[in-house]
């Protein structure tokens, strides 16, 4: 059965500030959920507490009816978890292929398979990277790196997948085509849970939203779009115009016409 | 192809390099037909074929040391690429971590202490000191990069003037076998050394073969490997443990080799490309060649044996800076 995510009171403290205060949400399964928010609201410190960075909160994460803090790693995990950090710079300049291979080692104890490489050559070939695969990732552009990075996650196969800001760094054309990805993902099953900045593009492509806002989370999926509008004014703390665009509604800032 | 052939050049060199080497010594020069020659008489019966001192030469002098130098390059080396993918910092390697001071201060005690085998508290004392330089970057959050190069300098240095106490305790004939230890001694290679490095060295280097491409995905941080669903907390201790003990003992048997374990994972990287599935192979066949060439060259061809320790700080010391200079921005992270 599956029972998406659920954060069921959580708090968390960085020292003296409290960065989460009781938090109550239900990412569904199967979806595309967003989280937004501003700068330092919470946002990140939420994405690790559910991908199991952070496990010095009060509450409770449940993930498709497990708890967070009994997943076990590994290669019989009941629950696959993958999840993309933001921009991540390594060391040595591993070539594509031997980048993405690393995502499949949960399921080879020593080398990796004939079935690891078909299945990176299967999702490289997906994402149009497969000519890439012997340059080295150090020389690849940020948006191609976000998708190489996208394709180490989605070679374990993971049922949930989250996503730390995919389109931070990203000229348009590849916040279009990272983004098209996930909801081409989310349409096929995988539950995709994803921060982001930019509200527009969000709901472009996402199925439920969450704003995060002193360390409060709140659905603002059903809204309406003025109270929409009311909402996201208050976070961003911007007098915000709205256009419609393709049947949705989307806000922009007007300029000259802040109110402080 | 390209790649096929260096793939076979990787298994060949080393092989030719030994013969090689067993047909270079101080006593004769011998061809390779006398030495296959000198070969096939030692196995054969009958008793008017043997020339017992070339025999002794080639099988208790050069072939041990031979075998020995072979090994140590190849674990100094290959637990030099291991901590370089694991810290995620071609800079380290395990002398940068303590471990050289550590080995030198435990063989001195027991130069002095007869009681103790030098061997074993050689290694007791690396391991610990590596230890204690881990212990010491822990102590904050994580371990960062520069807390844990300086911290191994903070032990080393602790460990060095505990070896000067040492020195200057000990009678100058101590002193002497104290030096010499800390700068490398393949001469005084032997079967009996050989037999106590052979199996620490040859087990750790197994498992390190064995887990060879997870050093990939630990290169890339803690966070990526949990991100595919890999805890690398148990892989990171067997790693680091096994690379520590196979340096360990080697320092314990040839003594201070500075630097080469910093070199050598740099040259297997340029000429394989930086994945460690491939790497691993390339430090075990390249660390002991090299080490091997080095020694053949200190034995050889200067008329005196310059002890190999300083040969290799000296093409070290170079390299180390240039890596430094090239990879400083690394150190922030």
């Amino acid at each position: 059965m599956r029972k998406g995510v659920i954060i069921d009171k959580v708090s968390f403290n960085h020292g003296k500030l409290q960065v989460l205060d009781e938090i109550y949400a239900q990412f569904p399964s199967g979806k595309l959920s967003v989280i937004l928010g501003r700068n330092g609201s919470g946002k990140s410190t939420l994405f690790k507490i559910i991908a199991g960075l952070e496990s010095g909160y009060i509450g409770n994460v449940h993930i498709e009816g497990l708890n967070r803090k009994e997943i076990k790693l590994g290669k019989n995990q009941e629950v696959r978890i993958g999840f993309m950090n933001q921009f991540h710079q390594t060391t040595f300049p591993y070539k594509v292929i031997d980048i993405v291979l690393t995502g499949r080692s949960a399921f080879s104890n020593f080398s990796p398979s004939k079935k690891d490489y078909e299945i990176v050559e299967e999702t490289l070939k997906s994402f149009d990277l497969w000519e890439l695969k012997d340059q080295s990732y150090t020389s690849l552009s940020g948006g191609e790196r976000q998708l190489v990075l996208l394709c180490r996650v989605l070679v374990q196969k993971p049922d949930v997948l989250l996503l730390d800001e995919p389109t931070n760094h990203l000229d348009l054309n590849y916040q279009v085509k990272v983004m098209d990805c996930i909801r081409d993902l989310a349409n096929k099953g995988t539950m995709v849970i994803c921060v982001m900045h930019d509200p527009n593009l969000a709901m472009m492509y996402g199925d439920s939203f969450y704003l995060m806002e002193n360390a409060k989370l709140s659905e603002i999926t059903n809204l309406d779009t003025t109270e929409l509008k009311q909402r996201l004014e208050q976070t961003y703390k911007l007098a915000l115009g709205q256009l419609f665009h393709q049947g949705k509604a989307v806000f922009m800032p007007l300029i000259n016409a802040k109110d402080d | 192809m390209k790649n096929k052939l260096r793939i076979i050049a990787l298994w060949l060199t080393p092989i030719l390099v030994i013969i090689g080497s067993l047909q270079l010594g101080a006593t004769e020069n011998l061809s390779i037909q006398e030495l296959t020659q000198y070969i096939i008489n030692y196995f054969s019966s009958s008793d008017l074929l043997h020339d017992v001192p070339i025999e002794t030469i080639l099988w208790q002098v050069r072939l041990p040391r031979i075998l020995l130098t072979f090994l140590v390059g190849a674990a100094l080396a290959t637990s030099g690429g291991v901590l370089q993918a694991i810290f995620r910092n071609p800079i380290v390697d395990p002398f940068t971590l303590g471990i050289s001071s550590g080995a030198a201060f435990g063989a001195a005690l027991a130069m002095l202490i007869p009681v103790l085998s030098l061997n074993f508290t050689a290694f007791f004392f690396g391991v610990c000191a590596v230890a204690m330089t881990y212990a010491v970057s822990y102590a904050g959050q994580k371990a960062s990069l520069i807390g844990m190069v300086l911290s191994g300098i903070i032990v080393s240095g602790v460990f060095t003037a505990l070896l000067t106490v040492l020195q200057y305790l000990s009678d100058p004939y101590k002193l002497q076998a104290i030096v010499q230890w800390t700068m490398g001694n393949l001469h005084t290679a032997s079967w009996a050394k050989l037999h106590t490095a052979f199996f620490p060295i040859v087990i750790g280097l197994g498992v390190i073969i064995m887990l060879r491409w997870k050093l990939d995905l630990l290169s890339l941080g803690d966070d990526e490997a949990k991100a595919v669903g890999v805890n690398p907390k148990w892989l990171k201790l067997i790693l680091i443990s096994v690379a520590t003990m196979i340096t360990a003992s080697s320092v314990a048997a040839v003594g201070v080799i500075s630097l080469f374990g910093l070199i050598v994972p740099h040259i297997s990287r340029m000429l394989f490309g930086p994945s460690n599935h491939i790497n691993v192979w390339a430090n075990l066949s390249i660390g002991g060649t090299f080490l091997l060439v080095i020694d053949n060259f200190s034995r050889a061809v200067m008329p005196f044996e310059i002890p190999v320790g300083v040969f290799t700080m000296i093409i070290g010391a170079p390299v180390f800076i240039y890596l430094m200079r090239k990879n400083i921005m690394n150190w922030n992270a």
